[in-house]
């Protein structure tokens, strides 16, 4: 766990100041892993550092400033997460858009919003934005292919590439936004989440000594962070106890590849521990055959010497490594509760999934431009 | 020879093929421009598979020349048409159903190895890096073509049109010049056609791979294609741009069918 001495060192107080902390503790220690080309490719602290600070320059020369917002339409990829990085770098907010959601519904969004900078993943959701009209003053796309690019936009590798070497430190201040959330609200307006520093290292910090977390843990970061519950316990607890977080190779592979890294910390939704209950129930083998029996007698709850061994090496273990659980130790729940079957049945396995809230308060209407007031939306309520 | 207005990377010039006396392909001459679709089109037993076999050398012609980058090919056989970078897909799947997904992309790699066979037996490490480049290679068509989940899958149990794209993959992992696709969107369904025709063209935009397809769904030949030409009854009835085809008389009465 992370320690300061006392009287000593100040306590970084935001986001980009802990990760300068974390190159400067542990920079040759691997910060984020990402799969590609059916490698797991790393990145060091030091390189994320680095890479935070010379996309931070870029965005810097193009005239992001302290109260600019980068628009963020991607899914959890390295990239996404070191732009939204650059943009707080320089006291701005990352405003995260899963690309999954409803396209018209987002267009809306996104032409209310009027962002200048914007993070793209892909050809899809540059045309997302081009098809809401929208003429930001920069776009980045991680992902060049098929891409003919149009005035304005940017190729990641490119920019990062074209980089010069002043490179800015950085200006992001506790009391103000990190990120922020877009929505649709039950009335039809636009609503905005917006979550500052301070809050978000506060209840990253409480997870972290609640978990007893600490450098040697393993996170995947599977889900679209295009929610405040990754941003408040993945991505913030990464940064605190410098762990290592690791991003799938798509998708559509991350079952696959949370088998294969086994990640101790777990940081789900509902939706996402209900998927992984139904692809464990599509391969036990048929209800009222002799070997569903065992199955289910092996996971009862509370048992005896004897079933909790034999079940252990017959069941609960080579389950927990098809999902992927075989070293998780901290499996959390962010936001709704599990169904009582989901709950059950993880409970079974001897993963004990624990809810943390997710405090999330919408406002509305979003104002634009971003107002430039400590902490919460302005006339919102403040956080605690 | 008519349409192509660009330097062409193929030319079939007045190619004639018999089988038993009877005649498959009549007098064809059509060229591809390098970089450029080519759609054959033209109802069944109009002679386009034939074509393709022609130009990669399974079928040598009785009369007419094939030029490929400028040079004329007489005799050339289907080994020869690899090693120059011609590389095709068939109409029936013909993978190698029992193996992985992964290890049907690496045998398209096969004319870009390099080593020895000695040297891979004793694994030294030369021979380790020519694995590791090789298996890059495969894994960069397989995230082009989007295969990664199914990477270790065994290919036999793979949905057909994941198959189809395997197959695209396994050609794609020899770096062709030409690439030859012989009704890579037969038996898929319209989602499945709208993403095989987005690789196909992306192919051709990010590779520069000149492609030569045959293909039945003309809205997906006039969605993708810069080129079409038509054959019927083992001769050529149209070729030029997709508008143009569209347009033609003789095209519409043979193939496209008359509105009466």
């Amino acid at each position: 766990m992370v320690r300061f001495a006392d009287g000593g060192e100040r306590v970084p107080a935001t986001l980009p100041d802990w990760l300068r902390w974390q190159a400067q503790q542990q920079g040759e220690s691997i910060a984020l892993r990402h799969k590609r080309l059916g490698i797991w490719q790393a990145r060091t602290w030091t390189q994320v550092a680095g890479e935070v600070r010379g996309l931070a320059s870029a965005l810097q020369v193009r005239g992001f400033a302290g109260d600019s917002l980068l628009v963020i339409l991607s899914r959890p990829r390295p990239e996404a997460l070191l732009a939204a990085l650059a943009a707080q770098w320089l006291g701005g907010v990352a405003a995260l858009f899963d690309p999954l959601a409803e396209a018209a519904g987002q267009r809306e969004l996104l032409r209310e919003l009027q962002p200048d900078f914007v993070f793209a993943e892909t050809l899809d959701e540059l045309e997302r934005l081009r098809g809401a009209g929208l003429a930001p003053r920069l776009t980045i796309y991680a992902e060049a292919r098929g891409v003919r690019a149009q005035e304005g936009e940017q190729d990641y590798a490119r920019l990062l590439a074209g980089l010069r070497p002043a490179q800015p430190e950085p200006q992001a201040q506790a009391g103000r936004g990190a990120f922020a959330f877009y929505r649709r609200g039950a009335s039809g307006r636009s609503e905005r989440q917006l979550i500052g520093h301070d809050e978000l290292l506060r209840q990253g910090r409480q997870l972290v000594q609640a978990e007893r977390l600490g450098a040697q843990e393993e996170a995947l970061a599977a889900r679209a962070f295009a929610a405040g519950g990754q941003a408040r316990y993945l991505l913030a607890p990464w940064l605190i106890a410098g762990f290592r977080l690791n991003f799938p190779e798509s998708l559509a592979t991350r079952d696959n590849d949370r088998r294969e890294l086994g990640p101790t910390l777990v940081a789900g939704t509902r939706e996402t521990y209900g998927r992984l209950h139904e692809l464990a129930l599509a391969r036990l083998p048929q209800p009222g055959s002799v070997s569903r029996h065992l199955v289910d007698w092996a996971l009862a709850r509370r048992p005896g010497l004897l079933r909790q061994t034999l079940g252990h090496w017959l069941v609960r273990r080579p389950l927990r490594d098809v999902l992927g659980f075989s070293r998780t130790r901290t499996p959390l729940l962010v936001g709704e509760p599990l169904p009582r079957d989901a709950e059950a049945f993880f409970a079974g396995l001897g993963v004990a999934v624990r809810a943390w809230p997710d405090p999330s308060e919408w406002h509305s209407p979003p104002v634009h431009p971003l107002p430039s007031v400590d902490g919460w939306v302005a006339g919102g309520p403040q956080p605690v | 020879m008519s349409y192509p207005t660009s330097q062409p990377l193929l030319e079939l010039d007045n190619i004639s093929l018999a089988f038993k006396g009877v005649k498959a392909i009549s007098n064809i001459s059509f060229a591809v421009a390098d970089g450029e679709i080519c759609a054959l089109i033209g109802p069944n037993g109009a002679g386009k598979s034939s074509l393709l076999n022609v130009i990669n050398g399974v079928y040598r012609p009785q009369e007419g020349q094939i030029r490929f980058d400028r040079v004329e090919r007489p005799r050339m056989r289907p080994h020869q048409a690899a090693e120059l970078g011609i590389a095709r897909t068939f109409q029936n799947i013909a993978l190698f159903r029992s193996l992985s997904v992964l290890d049907n992309v690496l045998t398209g790699r096969n004319l870009r190895r390099q080593g020895h066979w000695l040297g891979q037996a004793l694994r030294t490490p030369g021979a380790a890096a020519e694995e590791d480049r090789q298996r890059e290679a495969a894994e960069r068509v397989i995230e082009f073509l989007r295969l990664q989940p199914w990477r270790d899958a065994v290919v036999g149990r793979l949905p057909y049109g994941l198959q189809k794209r395997v197959e695209l993959a396994r050609a794609l992992a020899a770096e062709p010049r030409l690439l030859l696709l012989d009704e890579p969107m037969a038996g898929m369904n319209a989602g499945e056609k709208r993403e095989m025709s987005r690789f196909i063209v992306e192919t051709n935009r990010e590779f520069g791979t000149t492609v030569v397809l045959i293909e039945h769904d003309i809205g997906v030949v006039m969605g993708i294609s810069d080129h079409v030409v038509v054959l019927d009854y083992g001769r050529k009835i149209g070729d030029g741009p997709p508008d143009a085809v569209r347009r033609d008389p003789e095209v519409i009465a043979a193939y496209l069918g008359t509105r009466h």
